[in-house]
C-alpha cells in the first residue's frame, strides 16, 4: 500500500503569506515576471517538501501555479479563454469557467515546465496531474466552435492527451486526471469513457479521480476504465463503493482522510476503511489518499491530515497481500 | 421614496475607504485600538449612507464597513465556533473559514447596535442584514454536529433571535442572506427549513439573497423559500434564470442584478436599463428591485459609487418609459 495526495495542496498559511503578497505586488506592477516565478518556485518546493516530510510515498507538485482546476488549460490552450466566475461544485471556492471561441489546440506543453521543475525538487517519486475532459467541457461557460457536448468534450480530450504526450516525454509515469464531473454528471459516463479512450492513446499511466460526490452508481463503469488507478473517497459521504472493489482490476486509490472538513480523522477510524477495502482487494492494488485537494483546508490542518494519512497505513501495517 | 414602482436597493457590501481598510489592518495588528477602528466604521459608515442618499438609491444598506466576511463576522460572535486558519476562495483570494467546533448558541445581539446608529442617520428604511443559516453551515467546517440538517436547524435559531430583535429595533426589510443554497441541491429542503424558523414571526419584509451558482437546479423549489423577496445575481448570467419563469412563473418579489460586481468597469446605463426592461418581462414593477448582482466589497469606493449611479440611472430611465406609456385615466 502507498499513500498519495491529490490535487492542489494549501499556496499560503497564516504564518507564511509570501506567495499572496508577491501575487498582489505583481497585480500592481511592483514584481515582474522572474520575481514572481522565483516566489512560485519557493513555494512549489515548500509544498513538496512538507509532503515528503510527512513521508507520503506519492508526491505531486501541490498545483502552486494553478488558480483553479481548468486554469492551466484555458490560458494555454488556443481557442478557449477563461471567462466568467461560478462557485466549483458544492465548494466555496470559485473558477472562471472556460469560454470556447474556435477549435481547442494544445502543443502539449502547458504543464512541462512545472513539471521538470518539480522532478528536480522532488526527493519521492513524483507524479502529475491534469484535468479531466468530462469536466472541462461541463463547466464550459459558452462554447462559440463545438456543436455539442459530445464534440466538446472529445476535443478537450484530444487536447489533454497531447498534454499527457508531453508530460510522459518529461518523465511522468504517472498523472491523475482529476474528474469531479464524473461523479457529479453520473449519466455522462459513456461519453467520459470515450475521451477517456483517448487519454489512455497517449501512453502514459493514468490515474482517474472523481470526487466530491459518491461514485456507487458508476463502480462497475469505472472498473471498466482504460487507467491503471481509480481513485474512490470512502470518507466524505455516505457511500457502499468500498464493498464493490472485487470488481476493480486497477489499483484503487481510496479516499481515507478527508480534505474538506477540518476534523481530523482517528486511526481507528481510517484504519477501519482500509480493512474493508482490503477484504475485496489485494494490498498490492490498494493505494491511500485524501478524499481531494488539501487546499480546501488551512495550513495546518493539511499538514495534520497528511500526517493522519500516513499514520493510518502504518496502523494497518500487519496486514498482508 | 423617488417612486413607487422599480424601488432601488443593493446587496449589502460596499467597497471600504482607504482610511478604513488601513485602519482595519493597523487594528488587525494591534497598532490601533477598537475603540479608534469603531470610530472610522462609524465615519464610513454615514459617508456610505449620504453616497446611497445622493445617489438616490430607495432602500438602503450600512455597507458592512464593520464587517470582512459574511460568515466569519457571526461565526466570531457565536458561541461554539471557533475562526479557523486561511483558505482560498478563488484567485489570490483567502478568507477564515469557521469551524463550528461545539453546540452553537448566541451570547447576545450581534448587529443591532450597528443597524440603530445606520437607521439613525437616515429617513429612507435601512435593511438589516444577516447570514442565513445554510449559509452559515455550508461556509463552515462542520465538527460538532451528526447531520447538516442538525447543524443547520441550530444556526437557524441563533439567526431567528438576531432577525427577531433587528424587527424590534425597527427594521421593516430585513435580508437573510443564503448564497449557498444550492451549493448543495438535494439539500434545499434543509435550508427552507431551516429558514422557516427565521421568519416565523417576522412581519417585517423578508428578502434572500442568492448567487453565484446553478439556480436552475434549485427552480421553483426554492419559491418555497419562506421569505417575501430572491435577490438574484443576473446580468453576471446575461438574464438566463429568466427564461426558467417561462414555466414555473416567479411568485415572489424579485430584486435583479442588472450590473455584473466582478469586473472594473460597469455596464453603460443603457445595458443595465435592458436588464430592468427583461426583468418586467416575468414580475411587475411594483415587485421588481433593480441592484447590482452581488455585494460591492471586493470594489472600490468609487467603483462601488458608479455601479450604484448605473442602476439608478437605468431605474430611473425605465420608470420613465413606464409612465409613458401607461394608459392616462
Amino acid at each position: 500500500m502507498k499513500t498519495t495526495v491529490i490535487g492542489a495542496y494549501p499556496k499560503n498559511s497564516d504564518e507564511d503569506q509570501e506567495l499572496r503578497r508577491a501575487l498582489h505586488r505583481a497585480d500592481r506592477g511592483e514584481l515582474d515576471d522572474a520575481g514572481l516565478a522565483k516566489v512560485f518556485d519557493d513555494t512549489t518546493r515548500r509544498a513538496i517538501a512538507e509532503i515528503e516530510t510527512a513521508s507520503v510515498d506519492v508526491v505531486n507538485d501541490g498545483q502552486v501555479r494553478w488558480d483553479d482546476l481548468l486554469a492551466p488549460f484555458a490560458r494555454a490552450w488556443r481557442g478557449a479563454e477563461r471567462g466568467p466566475l461560478e462557485r466549483f461544485y458544492d465548494n466555496n471556492t470559485y473558477f472562471r469557467q472556460p469560454v470556447i471561441t474556435d477549435a481547442i489546440q494544445s502543443d502539449g506543453q502547458t504543464l512541462v515546465k512545472d513539471f521538470a521543475f518539480a522532478r528536480q525538487a522532488a526527493r519521492a517519486e513524483l507524479k502529475a496531474a491534469i484535468c479531466g475532459p468530462l469536466t472541462f467541457a461541463t463547466l464550459t461557460a459558452e462554447d462559440r466552435h463545438y456543436r455539442s457536448l459530445e464534440d466538446r468534450t472529445l476535443a478537450v480530450a484530444d487536447a489533454l492527451a497531447a498534454e499527457i504526450r508531453g508530460l510522459g516525454r518529461a518523465g511522468a509515469k504517472l498523472i491523475d486526471v482529476e474528474e469531479p464531473a464524473l461523479v457529479a454528471r453520473p449519466e455522462l459516463i459513456g461519453l467520459a469513457r470515450a475521451a477517456f479512450d483517448r487519454l489512455a492513446q497517449a501512453g502514459v499511466a493514468l490515474a482517474v479521480h472523481p470526487y466530491f460526490f459518491p461514485a456507487d452508481k458508476i463502480l462497475d463503469q469505472l472498473a471498466a476504465f482504460p487507467v491503471e488507478q481509480v481513485g474512490i473517497d470512502a470518507r466524505s459521504r455516505d457511500t457502499q463503493a468500498l464493498e464493490g472493489l472485487r470488481a476493480f482490476k486497477q489499483t484503487v486509490v481510496i479516499g481515507i482522510i478527508d480534505a474538506r472538513n477540518t476534523r481530523v480523522e482517528s486511526e481507528r477510524e481510517s484504519v477501519g476503511l482500509i480493512e474493508s477495502a482490503l477484504r475485496n482487494l489485494p494490498a498490492d492494488r490498494l493505494w491511500l489518499s485524501t478524499t481531494t485537494g488539501l487546499e480546501y483546508l488551512p495550513h495546518d490542518i493539511a499538514v495534520q491530515k497528511l500526517k493522519a494519512l500516513v499514520a493510518a497505513k502504518h496502523a494497518t501495517g500487519g496486514v498482508k497481500a | 421614496m423617488s417612486g413607487e414602482v422599480l424601488l432601488t436597493t443593493t446587496v449589502g457590501s460596499f467597497g471600504k475607504p482607504d482610511y478604513l481598510q488601513k485602519a482595519r489592518n493597523a487594528n488587525a495588528r494591534g497598532k490601533l485600538g477598537d475603540a479608534e477602528l469603531v470610530e472610522l466604521e462609524r465615519k464610513a459608515t454615514e459617508e456610505w449612507i449620504r453616497r446611497q442618499e445622493r445617489l438616490d438609491l430607495d432602500i438602503l444598506v450600512d455597507g458592512e464597513m464593520y464587517r470582512g466576511d459574511m460568515v466569519a463576522y457571526f461565526a466570531e460572535r457565536i458561541d461554539g465556533f471557533k475562526i479557523g486558519g486561511l483558505v482560498r476562495s478563488y484567485g489570490n483570494r483567502y478568507y477564515h473559514k469557521p469551524i463550528i467546533a461545539s453546540k452553537v448558541r448566541r451570547p447576545k445581539p450581534m448587529t443591532i447596535d450597528w443597524f440603530r446608529f445606520t437607521q439613525g442617520l437616515t429617513d429612507r428604511p435601512v435593511k438589516g442584514m444577516l447570514t442565513g443559516p445554510y449559509t452559515m453551515l455550508d461556509w463552515s467546517y462542520n465538527e460538532a454536529y451528526r447531520t447538516r440538517r442538525d447543524a443547520a436547524l441550530a444556526l437557524a435559531e441563533v439567526v431567528r433571535q438576531e432577525a427577531e430583535d433587528l424587527q424590534a429595533a425597527g427594521a421593516q426589510y430585513i435580508q437573510i442572506d443564503e448564497p449557498a443554497i444550492h451549493a448543495r441541491p438535494e439539500e434545499i429542503d434543509i435550508a427552507i427549513e431551516a429558514m422557516g424558523v427565521v421568519t416565523q414571526n417576522l412581519d417585517a419584509k423578508t428578502v434572500s439573497h442568492i448567487c453565484y451558482g446553478d439556480f436552475a437546479a434549485i427552480y421553483p423549489r426554492v419559491l418555497d423559500l419562506p421569505v417575501d423577496q430572491l435577490d438574484l445575481a443576473m446580468a453576471n448570467y446575461d438574464y438566463r434564470w429568466l427564461e426558467l419563469f417561462d414555466k414555473d412563473p416567479f411568485t415572489k418579489e424579485l430584486a435583479i442584478g442588472i450590473v455584473d460586481v466582478h469586473s472594473h468597469e460597469t455596464e453603460s446605463v443603457a445595458t443595465a436599463a435592458e436588464g430592468i426592461r427583461k426583468g418586467l418581462r416575468y414580475v411587475s414593477a411594483e415587485r421588481l428591485l433593480p441592484h447590482p448582482d452581488c455585494g460591492l466589497k471586493t470594489r472600490s469606493v468609487e467603483e462601488s459609487e458608479e455601479k450604484c449611479r448605473v442602476v439608478v440611472e437605468a431605474t430611473k430611465i425605465v420608470r420613465k418609459e413606464l409612465t409613458r406609456h401607461a394608459t392616462p385615466a
